[in-house]
């Protein structure tokens, strides 16, 4: 709420933030949603005991001949390009947004506020959109390419990056800040020598997080046709293959593992 | 009330013709309705080093703060180096006037110890020198010659989060020294030292100030540190000077007085 000077706005935006009133909301929210639920029909699908048995016998074993294989790494592959590709580029147009978001370059002023609202207005409606639903805007402006699965996880991606970033370029210890600018620092170095040091490690785990997100988007960006992991889990779901769904799963959860250790391998050299 | 300059007569003849380097006007400031230092006139001439006592909440940060060029003073005028504070280029200009000493908080802990030092060089490089810098350390040769004047040479790679705290306070007058500011400010210095290092530490600074031939305003509690390394002395108290005197005629009654905790506001 820094934007509001108004007193009476300020204490109006603190009775909405206080604690009792949300908990009341939310709550009220819960119990209002089980009026939707339609507790007379089938909750759970009477043949789904059936189903569920076929899928866990699918896992002794799981489908593991050398051409299906080959087929799961290819589809890897595709998910990991599309997942770095988008995630490189969400970070490109996030880190800019989020420095002129938090509102830290340049003289503070009226002009400098009114541009961080509007670019946090613009990333606000990046992320507002589902990474599937700008997949399926994308395939119709760029057909079922690799192009439209990675615009579609960068666009919503920069929006979510671009505002933790300016949150936690906001958040660091005032102090050193002050330090540097008496040392005759320009709200640009102050922004490269204290902020960014002071929130890289934030940052970075907050990226690698997203990253492992990416890497299940552009899994289930089979949804709306493009091909990866999600492709062909769907096909061998279609096809009750249920060993070739679970060796699939196996190498998606591979995937984030490494994601995992790698982000804590970057942390751990990051923080000592 | 009027601040003169007559230590600077009595201690050293070397001023007196010249401008004072700071002349505060009627300076003074507020937050909201907290009266944080009351309108007075400070006048700080070179080779001066000016001591601020008082009680917490009295006004020292809040008149280090105006003098650093970092707050606005509310009321008055604020000359630095015979220039309004006000109309002074605010990176390049402003850091060759004065240079503040903070306390404790004043270095980045995840740099390197090097960047934390040459920070002090920001308001002479632009924006590329000062990426590049970041980068591939400019100038390592002068960081190395001021770290090994303080003794932690050695340490000049290290991240700063890894020094103890009287290492870091060493980073934070290396970074001093790099800017060389002609008044040099310093938000309790020793507050956090033990009676040795304390000692060192306004050694450094005072041969600092001899050095560039400026003047030194610290804030700090010991009258036995304040009679030994200090010219002159300013008693604060809620926002309201008190007394300013030759740092010799400081007496225990008379600091007494402005620690007390029993007296009321003046106002």
């Amino acid at each position: 709420m820094i934007w509001t000077g108004n007193p009476k706005i300020r204490s109006l935006a603190r009775f909405f933030e206080a604690r009792w009133f949300l908990s009341i909301v939310l709550v009220g929210v819960f119990l209002w949603s089980l009026t939707g639920v339609d507790w007379n029909g089938s909750i759970v699908h009477s043949g789904g005991g059936s189903s569920f048995k076929d899928f866990s016998l699918g896992l002794f074993p799981p489908e593991l001949s050398p051409g299906f294989m080959k087929l799961a790494i290819i589809a890897s592959w595709q998910t990991v390009v599309h997942a770095v590709a988008g995630m490189t580029l969400a970070v490109i147009i996030g880190l800019p947004l989020g420095v002129v978001a938090s509102g830290s370059l340049g003289n503070p002023s009226r002009s400098r506020l009114a541009i961080a609202v509007v670019v946090r207005f613009v990333l606000a409606f990046m992320r507002s959109i589902h990474e599937l639903v700008w997949a399926v805007l994308f395939v119709a402006a760029f057909g079922l390419s690799s192009l439209a699965a990675v615009m579609a996880i960068a666009v919503p991606y920069a929006g979510m990056l671009g505002r933790i970033y300016s949150e936690v370029l906001n958040d660091v210890p005032e102090g050193p800040l002050d330090g540097l600018r008496s040392a005759g620092g320009s709200s640009f170095s102050v922004l490269v020598y204290g902020r960014m040091p002071m929130a890289i490690t934030d940052m970075l785990s907050y990226s690698f997080y997203r990253f492992e997100c990416a890497i299940r988007a552009a899994a289930i960006m089979s949804f709306v046709g493009i091909r990866g992991l999600g492709f062909e889990i769907q096909l061998s779901l279609n096809d009750l293959l249920f060993g070739e769904v679970w060796t699939l799963l196996f190498f998606l959860f591979g995937l984030v593992l490494l994601v995992d250790y790698w982000s804590t391998r970057v942390r751990r050299s990051l923080d000592s | 009330m009027r601040l003169t300059n007559d230590i600077a007569g009595q201690e050293s003849n070397c001023s007196n013709a010249e401008a004072p380097l700071v002349d505060g006007r009627g300076i003074g400031k507020s937050f909201g309705t907290l009266m944080a230092l009351a309108p007075l006139d400070i006048s700080i001439g070179a080779g001066e080093r000016v001591a601020l006592a008082g009680p917490s909440g009295s006004g020292k940060s809040t008149l280090l703060y105006l003098l650093a060029g970092l707050v606005p003073p509310d009321r008055g005028e604020l000359i630095l180096d015979s220039q309004p504070v006000a109309g002074l280029q605010p990176g390049k200009e402003l850091s060759e006037a004065v240079g503040l000493i903070q306390q404790q908080l004043d270095l980045v802990p995840q740099l390197p110890v090097i960047q934390n030092v040459l920070a002090g060089r920001l308001g002479q490089w632009g924006i590329l020198r000062s990426l590049a810098s970041l980068f591939s350390a400019r100038e390592r040769k002068s960081v190395e010659v001021v770290l090994s004047r303080l003794g932690v040479a050695d340490k000049i790679d290290e991240p700063t989060s890894h020094l103890s705290g009287g290492e870091q306070q060493r980073v934070a007058i290396a970074r001093l020294m790099i800017q060389a500011p002609k008044v040099l400010l310093a938000d309790e210095p020793v507050s956090s030292l033990d009676p040795a290092r304390a000692e060192e530490i306004l050694r450094l600074l005072t041969g600092l100030v001899a050095d560039t031939g400026g003047a030194m305003v610290a804030s700090l509690h010991s009258p036995d540190l304040i009679r030994e390394h200090f010219t002159r002395v300013i008693g604060l108290r809620h926002g309201i000077l008190q007394f300013d005197i030759p740092a010799r005629e400081l007496t225990p009654t008379v600091l007494e007085a402005l620690y007390d905790l029993d007296r009321e506001p003046e106002d």
